[in-house]
């Protein structure tokens, strides 16, 4: 324990509960606001695709009235001429829904087709539309005007009332006396209980007015009710948070407390939107996306991706290939970084040497510029016609070079950029560490009679190799999975041999439209880079105990 | 420079080696180098300054004809202020809660021993690990769950805790250069715990959190491919993502880019300079090392 030890702790009075019940009310308020705008919108891109748009004085036309929308839309076929390929399609916009009467949200199988088959979309006369299909064929969409549906105004009495009787709950309760733990967690789920009725109460009204939308034009409504079931659950949250404190507070956990504290913003947000994802990412890679819907395949990806698919060792699309070049181009850029960082932090360290600021200013410009932009100038650099390097080949009398025409030719121009891109952090990790390398060694050193390789390889190596290992081991990461550089120099060139494993799975993804296999992918990617920094733990803890 | 100091026969007490060619030899190797390091930047620069949208083809530093079209029409452009102002408060905003949320947690980390630890720590490294092709589509749906689609507060989120993870490792390892018996004396005169990370740890880790604020800030001014989905609106877009449109789908107006770029460029750069010396600090003694 360190010497910072808490306070004791106070008795909890009214504050606290009275804190959750507000910040409960808000947040179910919250969850059923987005839960009926959601169920709007999924109306009105129900009613923009499915539905034509009904003659005015129709009986369809006054129940869209009666609900407050309006739509009109209508089907094109076959699809429009496509979008020019020019830019890659990492660079191009994923979806353009903004039409000229208003945007049209759009469901999640839609979000899902849109996004997934075609990429490429273009902009037509007076609104948005897509292509479905990787081929081009099918039908295109032009959604004209689809007004969204007027949400539902909140059942604000009910979740008054149910807030109310959590903290009335709470406070009985917990003034009983009794285990501070069991009426914290009783209180929680009663209040979750009570805000759950308006909120599912809610929901049902929704349907209802999903059902009597159905029921005019024909076809069936997004549901509602498994989103707002989510209300309940988020009403609940002050309430189970307010027992966990109780926890700390009176409970085991309390010398921790604020500890906990102090890392539960950090921990919940990451929590949430990094480790969520990556877990719904990771139930992806077990399922298929067919025409939109995602199919369980079980182990499948990996079967065929671990076997190298169809592809002989040598494809460029076999995994193993794949696997080959993503090392080679770490190895290349992790020796690369580190040597040219090293060796400048050495040259720039030297004492006595002038213009030293000056130098380190200029040779930390590539750090400050994004990469997505250096590896655009970087591309045009190395193009074969107009390219800074061939006029320079040029001038010099040489033959200009078809960079990526060759394998080793467009590997040369991405690790040619990524240096350039990543020297700047290695130079000054070592420039930082050299400078908690003692002087005297040093001058013991020369007083020894030292050259200067002896001092390299006696006095710094040494000292600095626990400074620099974790670098070296977070940029071989970030290297594995450098993802601009290659996308957007070579382009995996030529015929996707440059590809590095994450370029693959990005083009699995969204250029072949397997997202499963693709997430697959990316868990395989994940799988290596963790074997690979525990084996890296390992030895760097092995070195420390042989370092002392 | 110094006399000679009869206890070093290479070096002076600078640590200065004598001889005019030992003092030489270096700029040799650093003035090519830093020289060719520019070439690429003073190209961008070059392709800004004329007036034209192809690339360039000659060799001269300088371009032809000078011109400030090129940022006339950046700058023109419509909706040009608002995406500048979407990045600036996207960026400021992931600054402010990046710094805020890791400073915090990093200190948790340093300071105090706790049963969760080690796997609160190992559970942000790994982090580092998750290839970006996994997370996008499910972030994608998250943020529209939480209605946050085109709203600056969507990607504040994401940034935020996309830049959280290394700049907690980074924070945590500078807390831990920090000797504790300054801490002990404050508490021994009567500071109590929080005082003692608000007024006595903060202040003393400046030039770590100058450096963590900065990587903050370039995570959220520098990224485009999550800004590019999430921000359908051209009014909500950032300059990244504006930025990408000169030379995207239907155009190739590299005078265009080339001067956004500097744009884009210019903060990031003036703030690196700004803070190169906490920079070469905060990040050693920071590291990465746990």
């Amino acid at each position: 324990m360190s010497p910072l030890a808490s306070p004791p702790a106070r008795p909890q009075g009214l504050v606290a509960p009275a804190l959750a019940a507000v910040a409960s009310l808000a947040l179910s308020a919250v969850a059923l606001t987005q839960a009926s705008r959601y169920h709007a919108g999924a109306l009105t891109a129900w009613l923009a695709a499915e539905v034509s748009a009904p003659p005015p004085g129709a009986p369809q036309a006054q129940a869209l009235a009666a609900l407050g929308a309006r739509v009109e839309a209508r089907r094109l076929a076959p699809a429009p001429a496509p979008a020019p390929a020019s830019a890659p399609g990492y660079l191009r916009p994923l979806l353009h829904l903004d039409g000229a009467g208003g945007a049209a949200r759009v469901t999640d199988k839609e979000w899902f087709d849109a996004y997934w088959a075609p990429r490429e979309a273009w902009t037509a006369a007076g609104g948005a539309a897509w292509r479905r299909g990787a081929t081009g064929e099918g039908e295109a969409r032009l959604v004209t005007r689809a007004t969204p549906l007027a949400p539902r105004p909140l059942p604000w009495g009910a979740l008054l009332g149910g807030a109310l009787a959590a903290l009335a709950t709470w406070v009985l309760v917990a003034r009983r006396g009794g285990g501070a733990r069991g009426a914290g967690l009783a209180a929680a789920a009663l209040a979750s209980a009570a805000a759950g009725a308006p909120a599912l109460l809610h929901a049902a009204a929704l349907e209802g007015q999903g059902a009597a939308l159905a029921a005019a034009l024909g076809g069936a409504a997004a549901p509602a009710l498994p989103l707002a079931a989510l209300a309940p659950l988020t009403a609940a949250l002050p309430w189970l948070a307010l027992g966990v404190a109780h926890l700390f507070t009176r409970g085991r956990a309390s010398p921790h407390r604020l500890a906990y504290a102090y890392l539960a913003p950090t921990l919940l947000s990451v929590g949430l939107l990094v480790f969520v994802p990556f877990a719904l990412g990771v139930a992806l890679a077990f399922t298929r996306h067919q025409r939109g819907e995602l199919v369980w395949v079980g182990l499948q990806n990996f079967v065929e991706i671990l076997s190298g698919g169809d592809y002989a060792l040598t494809h460029p699309l076999n995994f193993y290939f794949t696997l080959g070049v993503t090392v080679l181009w770490t190895v290349l850029n992790v020796a690369l970084h580190t040597t040219l960082g090293l060796t400048l932090a050495l040259l720039l360290n030297r004492g006595g040497l002038r213009l030293r600021g000056i130098y380190r200013a200029l040779l930390i410009v590539p750090w400050a510029i994004p990469s997505y932009i250096t590896a655009l100038i970087w591309r045009g650099m190395f193009h074969q016609q107009y390219g800074l390097i061939n006029h320079a080949l040029g001038a010099l009398g040489l033959e200009p070079v078809a960079w990526m025409g060759s394998f080793w030719g467009a590997m040369a121009a991405n690790v040619a950029t990524n240096t350039w891109l990543g020297f700047p952090f290695m130079m000054v990790v070592s420039l930082g560490a050299l400078q908690s390398v003692p002087r005297d060694l040093y001058e013991a050193a020369d007083l020894a009679g030292a050259t200067p390789w002896q001092r390299f390889r006696h006095i710094t190596l040494p000292l600095l190799a626990p400074a620099l290992s974790p670098a070296v081991v977070l940029g071989s990461v970030w290297t594995f999975n450098m993802f601009n550089v290659i996308y957007l120099v070579s382009g995996g060139q030529p015929g996707g041999a440059t590809d590095i494993l994450i370029t693959e799975a990005y083009r699995w993804a969204f250029e072949q439209d397997r997202y499963g296999y693709a997430a697959a992918y990316s868990l395989v990617v994940f799988v290596i880079l963790l074997a690979y920094a525990r084996l890296t733990q390992r030895l760097t803890r092995a070195a420390e105990e042989v370092y002392g | 420079m110094s006399p000679p100091a009869p206890h070093s026969p290479a070096h002076d007490e600078e640590g200065a080696p004598r001889g005019a060619w030992a003092r030489a030899w270096p700029h040799l190797l650093l003035l090519p180098f830093t020289a060719l390091t520019l070439v690429p930047a003073l190209w961008v620069v070059k392709m800004a300054l004329r007036p034209a949208q192809s690339f360039d083809l000659s060799l001269s530093p300088l371009p032809e004809a000078w011109s400030l079209s090129n940022f006339e029409a950046v700058v023109g452009a419509p909706l040009f202020w608002r995406q500048a102002f979407n990045s600036v408060w996207v960026s400021a905003l992931t600054t402010l809660v990046g710094v805020l949320f890791s400073a915090t947690a990093a200190y948790a980390l340093s300071r105090y021993r706790f049963p969760a630890r080690r796997a609160a720590l190992g559970a942000l490294l790994v982090t580092q690990m998750f290839p970006g092709t996994l997370m996008m589509i499910p972030l994608y749906y998250l943020v529209d769950a939480l209605g946050l689609l085109n709203e600056v507060a969507g990607l504040v989120l994401v940034y935020s805790a996309t830049a959280v993870p290394f700049c907690v490792w980074n924070l945590k390892g500078y807390f831990d250069t920090l000797p504790r018996e300054i801490e002990e004396s404050a508490l021994m005169d009567g500071a109590g715990p929080v005082a003692l990370f608000w007024r006595v740890v903060l202040p003393l880790s400046r030039p770590a959190l100058a450096v963590t604020a900065l990587f903050s800030f370039m995570t959220a001014w520098n990224e485009y491919i999550l800004a590019a989905t999430f921000m359908s609106d051209e009014r909500a877009y950032t300059f990244p993502v504006r930025l990408q449109q000169y030379v995207g789908e239907f155009s190739a107006e590299w005078g265009y880019f080339a001067a956004g770029a500097l744009l884009v460029s210019a903060p990031v750069m003036a703030l690196f300079f700004a803070l190169q010396r906490q920079l070469v600090g905060g990040l050693t003694a920071g590291g990465v090392k746990g």
